[in-house]
């Protein structure tokens, strides 16, 4: 390899024929006289603007698009020599560090000499070893090309806002439910918005038999096993569901809230007596029959309930959950989208309580397809205050569009499957971490299963690697009506 | 400036090429005449096999002795509506002024079976060995052609002119008869001419009716050594202003040569008056750019030698205005 072309902080790179280069391969430029050298990546191979190519081609093809037959007598052998020439490409790369005395810098200032400088692939082991991408807690993604594993630390998902995007079906899920399991075996306390029932059996082998993690998942479904009952909740938790998921008027949530303490007061805080009391409530008709409307929706949800012994506290399970880890998940399958508001918003509520109060450390959120039930608050509310509560959210999405672009730029980690579509590789494109062409460069051309992990989980060296498989019992798939018949 | 005056308003054409080195030698004389009544000429679809012999040569490089030079032969036919071809080459040589005639004289014995004391035209000069080597492989391909091929039409690129450094008469006689015992017709196809008649070249001078028809020329006359072995014509075998001079051999019945042209007409594509085989023959064997790159690998990776790029004198004494020396 031959160093050709630097642009800003792309680097270009004449590559030969029996140097088998990819992208996504790391190569490291090194300058021995300088004693430094260049850690570059490579994002597309070209071929090698070779002069006389267009003719060679041309001349196989002269008789009406037929490759015309014949033989050729080469005695010398030259014709390996120009197929060597004619195949060379040409690397477009960018610098990831520069690296001086096994230190690396991210800086890119400094220019290799063309000549002497010799071009090397440098292998993920080692790469990962220069950039320190290790770590006490480990979770193994998968392999990669070089049939090393690409391994993150834990803790660099830590206090983190991470999206994990990619088209239909090339693993997302499956990479969430890896980072979920992985995290509650280092006994974090997961929470998981799961719209599909995706994650139910997460306790489950692929045979349906127990696997290790079958007593540290808690399956929350709102309306059966998940029921509140209105004496265990926090006015300001109710308030939130009424005025941001039901959009209850500001007069009206005043007089929500006298009506609540006079049956606080009165130790009647049931769903009968809260009707009764706003029937018989002295004010406004317009107000009454705004709260009337919330309360039908409450009671119609299924979600609420007088009897204190069916209600399950989502607080008992975080409690449990913090002392040996688990993962929660709120089964929002089958439930209409304004039930699930009113299941998400007191989620969110009560996880920012008990982590107000400490009775939590930190809570690692997974969000499937959030716009669905996220108000739009909530998005700054996740990636500024919440993160300073201790939620630390990662969006799992394959529509890229619907997660606001202020969350790309602070995203800390981006987890990217295969898109082929423009529009999506451009919305990608504007995370902070990695530079637009990389994005859609390596993006575009991963195969099903292949992740690009960029962030600081890999020390903002983007690295592919193929999720490794995961023994859990698949759910959530899309139901079929040819699958009989096929 | 006197000179331009005869031809003032007279259209005038740019970046003509050069003509080729054989027609530096050949003048037209006051008797060289050119027929202007067209020879109507009807496609013969009689199946026949056209085949046709291009070489070509191009300098690799420099060393500090002489030159690398590459040369290569092609050989294209039309059999059942395929074209098919066999290339030889691209062969390497390192010519220098010691081992230019030996050079040469080696590949004559290898091609021609002729000894040393039979070359009256010694070795050629060091610039002229490029295009010699090339000659010599071309007349080889041309002997084998007319050798193993059987009542078809080969076709040359140049013309039937003989008793030059490179085409000795006798080689070429040679190579007309062998094909004239195997009923092949030889058809010399030169791309440039400076044949003149009353001052214009004879392929500028079209009559107004309707191709494809040859004009007959007669008188030519060139001076010793050198001979004509074919009778020179103007083909203008397709619509469109392009007409080449054609030779055909002498010994061949003035019919015959008739009816070989309308049996390429009749079983090649011709493009431009050109015919496709010799078209495709001069393709194959050209140099590209990519294969003198592929080259230079080669003697630098096989024989370990250093290209070395001489700084361009014109560009270095006149900068801008420096045009560049042309390595074709």
């Amino acid at each position: 390899m031959k160093l050709y072309k630097k642009e800003g902080n792309a680097l270009q790179i004449l590559s030969f024929p029996n140097e088998t280069v990819e992208k996504g391969d790391y190569l490291l430029v090194e300058d021995a006289e300088a004693g430094r050298g260049l850690i570059v990546q490579v994002i597309d191979a070209q071929f090698a603007s070779i002069p006389g190519v267009l003719e060679e081609l041309l001349r196989s093809l002269p008789d009406g698009g037929e490759l015309i037959q014949g033989e050729d007598v080469d005695p010398l052998e030259i014709a390996p020599h120009i197929t060597y020439i004619q195949d060379a490409s040409l690397l477009i790369c960018k610098i990831r560090a520069s690296i001086e005395n096994e230190n690396l810098s991210p800086t890119s200032s400094w220019l290799p000499s063309r000549s002497q400088s010799t071009i090397k692939k440098l292998p993920l082991p080692a790469l990962l070893k220069l950039a320190k991408i290790d770590g006490k807690l480990p979770i193994v993604l998968g392999g990669t090309k070089d049939s090393s594993l690409l391994a993150i630390d834990a803790s660099s998902l830590d206090g983190r806002l991470n999206i994990i995007t990619g088209k239909k079906e090339t693993g997302k899920s499956h990479l969430s439910k890896l980072l979920m399991v992985n995290l509650i075996g280092y006994k974090a306390t997961v929470v998981v918005f799961d719209l599909n029932g995706e994650y139910l059996s997460l306790g489950m082998t692929g045979d349906g038999k127990r696997n290790a993690y079958y007593d540290k998942i808690h399956v929350l479904t709102p309306s059966q096993n998940f029921k509140l009952a209105l004496k265990q909740l926090n006015l300001h938790v109710l308030l939130g569901i009424l005025v941001h998921a039901l959009h209850l008027p500001g007069t009206s949530a005043r007089e929500f809230r006298r009506i609540w303490q006079a049956l606080k007061e009165r130790d009647a805080l049931t769903l009968h007596e809260l009707g009764e009391t706003i029937r018989n409530w002295n004010c406004n008709q317009h107000v009454r029959d705004a709260l009337f409307s919330r309360y039908h929706a409450l009671v119609n949800s299924g979600f609420f309930t007088d009897n204190v012994a069916e209600a399950t506290l989502l607080e008992d399970c975080l409690l449990k959950a913090k002392e040996e880890g688990s993962g929660i998940i709120i089964n929002l399958r089958n439930t209409s989208a304004i039930d699930r508001q009113i299941v998400v918003e007191y989620v969110l509520g009560k996880l920012v309580d008990s982590l107000t109060g400490w009775k939590l450390k930190a809570v690692f959120l997974f969000a499937e397809e959030a716009h669905l039930y996220l108000r739009e608050t909530y998005w700054d509310d996740i990636v500024t205050r919440m993160r300073h509560f201790g939620i630390f959210t990662t969006f799992i999405t394959n529509q890229p569009d619907t997660i606001r672009e202020n969350i790309y730029r602070q995203a800390d980690n981006i987890f990217l499957f295969n898109f082929t579509n423009e529009h999506d590789l451009d919305v990608v494109s504007r995370a902070a971490r990695v530079d637009a062409e990389t994005v859609r460069s390596i993006a575009r051309d991963l195969p099903p299963h292949h992740c690009l992990v960029l962030g600081r989980v890999v020390r903002d060296f983007p690295m592919v690697a193929k999720v490794k498989a995961l023994d859990v019992k698949t759910m959530g798939e899309t139901r079929l009506f040819f699958k009989d018949s096929n | 400036m006197h000179s331009l005056k005869p031809v003032q308003t007279q259209p005038f054409q740019l970046n003509q090429q050069n003509f080729q080195q054989i027609n530096g030698f050949e003048e037209s004389t006051q008797a060289f005449r050119l027929r202007l009544e067209p020879i109507p000429l009807k496609p013969i679809r009689q199946e026949s096999i056209v085949a046709a012999v291009d070489t070509s040569t191009i300098k690799i490089g420099e060393t500090s002795q002489g030159i690398v030079i590459a040369v290569r032969g092609a050989d294209v036919w039309k059999q059942n509506r395929a074209y098919r071809y066999v290339r030889l080459g691209p062969f390497v040589f390192h010519i220098t002024d010691e081992n230019k005639k030996e050079v040469y004289d080696a590949l004559e014995r290898s091609y021609f079976n002729y000894s040393q004391e039979h070359n009256h035209q010694g070795a050629p000069n060091f610039l002229q060995m490029p295009s010699r080597i090339a000659s010599l492989l071309e007349r080889w391909i041309q002997t084998m052609l007319s050798k193993t091929m059987n009542k078809g039409l080969i076709l040359f690129d140049g013309s039937l002119t003989s008793g030059t450094p490179d085409t000795p008469t006798q080689r070429l006689k040679d190579i007309l008869s062998t094909a004239r015992r195997r009923g092949n017709i030889v058809l010399a196809f030169s791309k440039m001419t400076n044949l003149r008649v009353n001052g214009h070249v004879i392929t500028d001078l079209l009559p107004r009716a309707a191709p494809p028809y040859l004009l007959e020329t007669e008188g030519l006359r060139l001076k010793p050594p050198m001979v004509l072995l074919g009778d020179v014509y103007v083909a203008r075998l397709t619509r469109g202003n392009c007409a080449f001079r054609l030779d055909i051999d002498k010994e061949v019945l003035p019919e015959i040569r008739i009816e070989a042209t309308e049996k390429l007409l009749g079983n090649d594509l011709l493009s431009q008056s050109y015919p496709e085989t010799l078209r495709l023959a001069h393709i194959l064997c050209t140099f590209t750019a990519n294969e003198v790159l592929a080259m230079q690998h080669f003697v630098t990776r096989r024989y370990g030698l250093q290209i070395v790029n001489r700084p361009d004198m014109h560009r270095l004494l006149f900068g801008p205005f420096g045009k560049g020396e042309s390595y074709s």
